[in-house]
């Protein structure tokens, strides 16, 4: 058991381009660690300088107090699942599984047993005869994921262990794998594209962007307080809103297109900084869950907008509207196949009651507590 | 040669049956759109299939069926008279033949053997090269570009014992001057080294081109996994490289099993019968000594011990690795 530190870590590969720039990242030991980022941010490439598989080309990686930078993945003793599953394919399931714990010379009853209830935990009992050729993509991937449990590592690394699973077996393993962690305790990083994953199993996520890690946090932390645009659009589903809006002169309301949203007093002695932006342009974010429907009771902000699509989830309605406001994409938002956005568009989630239809004109009421405001220029969030 | 139906038959294999018959069975329209297809295949193949047959199912049938007749050989030609086994039991008892089966045999298994180890040697070393790779790689062909008769012909100044530098440094080192190729047992030596020397390369490159396809992959779980540079090479590497490995032992065994240039020239098949195998006796015994009734048989005797050996080797190697690699 051990913890990870990552101190100004660089990857710049061979043809000089630099999928990893100065990352600065602890993991605790026993913490669970998310890393979360948009298709080819360097999640993986993190990953594999940690497992030793990449060289770390500048800065300095420890794992266990120890500088591991010239150690080879044998000598840092991790357990790793690849994303595209690495496995043996001239060996059973359960040879695969078992591998690592024949290479150490353990007893086979022990090893027999060890891989039988990765099998179990796993559902592949079945398939145990087997070899990864025979299998469907989400077998495999489980396959992957018994070879990493079955060891008691230092560290876990996993790699969208989870990516290929149907979203029952999903909500199961994702369970299973946490359970795994906690009993054995042992520091891991974990890749994934899935919000709820990210959300659900990480001690705190790390969110990353072209090689860069924006922000580290607990997940609520990161949900409720994200530190800039990229981070508040890349988490939550759907996105957060982001518009671009102009604060009036004594910053005490919001120019947003042509509607007007008054700023009571709490937002603002919250944010002291917010004065500054005065009669400037700033980026405002509101989370769709913060536009719920209007109603005679609400008193004060509301924004209208013409309902484009409704779509009922049941529980309740995601509203898709347009206003006449600048909507702003962060890059790498566009994750877990939205409709794409237009000019102006925004999603809202509202009461099944509400009765919206498409072509309608919504009222939203703006719950202007829980509003972000950003800076436009460089998208840090305004918090202070 | 038969030769040509089992190497068909061993590329066929991977692609034609699916493992464990989890697949789905072909049906319908598809089913039918692929034997047009099939039909129309035959028929672009047909102008060359008929030539194939011409120029070598004619003559093995005809050798096979000369190993079964009584020749008559005469000034002007020879004609066939009627059937017999005569020619078998002549040849089944004739000594040199006895020796030169076991010679041929053995000659095979050791060389083959030599030149795989050796071969996967260089083709490990070829495959962690990063620089001079393709120097490396074209200095080793040139044993395997050179023609055997030449190459035989260079083995034969080397082994001399007036002026070969071989003996030369068999003096140097105080070995005395002994007659190489005087005398039965260095030169089946000396030709297994020349054999060796020459095919070497060749079993390197291919295992090296199987080398290269294996998955990185899995090599980086290996190490995750723990495992050393050798357990690496005989639990990963080894188990997947068995069918291109099986693939050099099957051309080379053909091509060994039919030695005879290297010989021809190098030992003229001596001394004695010392290194002769089965191809240049069956040559003697039909065109020097006329008897080509025996010589058909011993040409048949070959082809189908060839042919049996080929068909051993696909079975066990299809049981080995058929539904492995997927
Ligand atoms: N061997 C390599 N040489 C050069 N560039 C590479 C190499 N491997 C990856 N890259 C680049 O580095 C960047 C990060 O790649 P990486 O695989 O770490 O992305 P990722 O975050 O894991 O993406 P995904 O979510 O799609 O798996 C990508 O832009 C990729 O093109
Ligand atoms: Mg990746």
């Amino acid at each position: 058991m051990a913890d990870i530190t990552l101190e100004k870590v660089v990857k710049v590969y061979p043809n000089g381009f630099e999928a990893v720039k100065e990352v600065d990242l602890d993991v605790a030991d026993g913490e669970f660690m998310v890393l979360v980022g948009p298709s080819g941010c360097g999640k993986t490439t993190l990953l594999r300088m940690v497992a030793g598989l990449e060289d770390i080309s500048a800065g300095t990686m420890r794992i266990g107090g120890k500088v591991v930078n010239d150690l080879g993945p044998k000598e840092r003793d991790i357990a790793m699942v690849f994303q595209n599953y690495a496995l043996y394919p001239h060996m059973t399931v359960a040879e695969n599984i078992g591998f690592a714990l024949k290479l150490r010379k353990m007893p086979k009853a022990e090893i027999d047993r060890k891989v039988k209830e990765a099998a179990d935990i796993l559902g592949l009992t079945e398939w145990i005869d087997r070899k990864p050729g025979q299998l469907s993509g989400g077998q495999r991937q489980r396959v992957a994921m018994g070879r990493a449990i079955v060891r008691e590592p230092s560290v876990f690394l996993m790699d969208e262990p989870l990516s290929n699973l149907d979203a029952k077996l999903r909500v199961q393993m994702r369970a299973e794998v946490s359970r795994i962690q906690r009993r054995l305790g042992v520091a891991t990083v974990y890749v994934t594209h899935d919000q709820v994953e990210a959300m659900t199993m990480g001690d705190r996520v790390a969110v990353m962007r072209s090689g860069v890690i924006q922000q580290v946090d607990d997940p609520q932390t990161l949900y409720d307080r994200p530190c800039n645009m990229f981070v508040a659009a890349f988490i939550g589903s759907p996105a957060m809103n982001l518009y671009e809006a102009t604060l009036e002169a004594g910053a005490g309301a919001l120019r947003l297109g042509s509607q007007r949203i008054e700023l009571p007093e709490a937002v603002r002695v919250a944010r002291p900084t917010l004065a500054g932006y005065a009669g400037r342009a700033v980026v405002i974010g509101l989370r769709p869950e913060h536009l719920p429907a209007a109603n005679e009771r609400s008193d004060g902000n509301v924004i209208e907008g013409d309902v484009e699509l409704v779509e009922a989830l049941g529980n309740e309605l995601q509203v898709h509207f347009s206003i006449d406001a600048e909507r702003i994409l962060a890059e790498g938002a566009d994750n877990a196949g939205e409709v794409t956005l237009h000019h102006g568009e925004g999603v809202a989630r509202v009461d099944t009651r509400s009765g919206m239809k498409p072509g309608s004109r919504g009222r939203f009421a703006v719950d202007t507590e829980r509003m972000q405001f950003f800076d436009a220029s460089d998208g840090l969030a305004i918090r202070e | 040669m038969a030769v040509a139906d089992p190497l068909a038959a061993s590329s066929a294999v991977p692609a034609g049956e699916p493992p464990g018959g989890t697949a789905p069975t072909v049906v319908g329209r598809h089913d039918a759109f692929r034997r047009r297809l099939a039909r129309l295949g035959w028929s672009f193949s047909a102008p060359a299939l008929i030539v194939i047959a011409a120029v070598t199912i004619f003559p093995i049938v005809y050798s096979v069926i000369m190993s079964f007749s009584k020749v008559n050989v005469s000034g002007n030609g020879y004609s066939l008279n009627g059937l017999t086994l005569h020619n078998y039991s002549l040849v089944v008892n004739y000594g040199p033949w006895r020796y030169a089966l076991v010679f041929t045999v053995l000659y095979t298994v050791v060389t083959v053997s030599i030149e795989l180890v050796v071969g996967t040697a260089f083709a490990l070393v070829l495959e962690r090269m990063t620089r001079g790779r393709g120097l490396l790689m074209a200095i080793l062909l040139i044993p395997w570009s050179l023609i055997t008769v030449i190459s035989a012909e260079l083995w034969s100044y080397m082994y001399d014992q007036q002026y070969g530098i071989i003996d030369a440094i068999f003096r140097a080192v105080g070995l005395g001057s002994p007659s190489i190729l005087g005398s039965a047992a260095p030169s089946i030596a000396a030709l297994c080294v020349a054999d060796i020397w020459k095919t070497t390369p060749f079993v390197a490159i291919i295992v090296l081109a199987g080398l290269v396809m294996l998955p990185r992959d899995v090599y980086e779980a290996a190490e995750v996994d723990g495992a050393s540079g050798w357990t690496t090479f005989w639990k990963i590497t080894f188990p997947l490289l068995r069918p291109t490995i099986a693939l050099a032992v099957l051309f080379r065994v053909l091509q060994a099993f039919g030695l005879f240039d290297l010989p021809f020239v190098l030992t003229h098949g001596g001394p004695g019968f010392a290194t002769t195998p089965l191809a240049i006796l069956g040559y003697n015994v039909m065109f020097q000594d006329f008897l080509f009734g025996p010589g058909a048989a011993i040409a048949t005797t070959t082809a189908l011990l060839v042919v049996i050996g080929c068909l051993l080797f696909l079975k066990v190697f299809r049981a080995q690795v058929g539904s492995e690699i997927s």
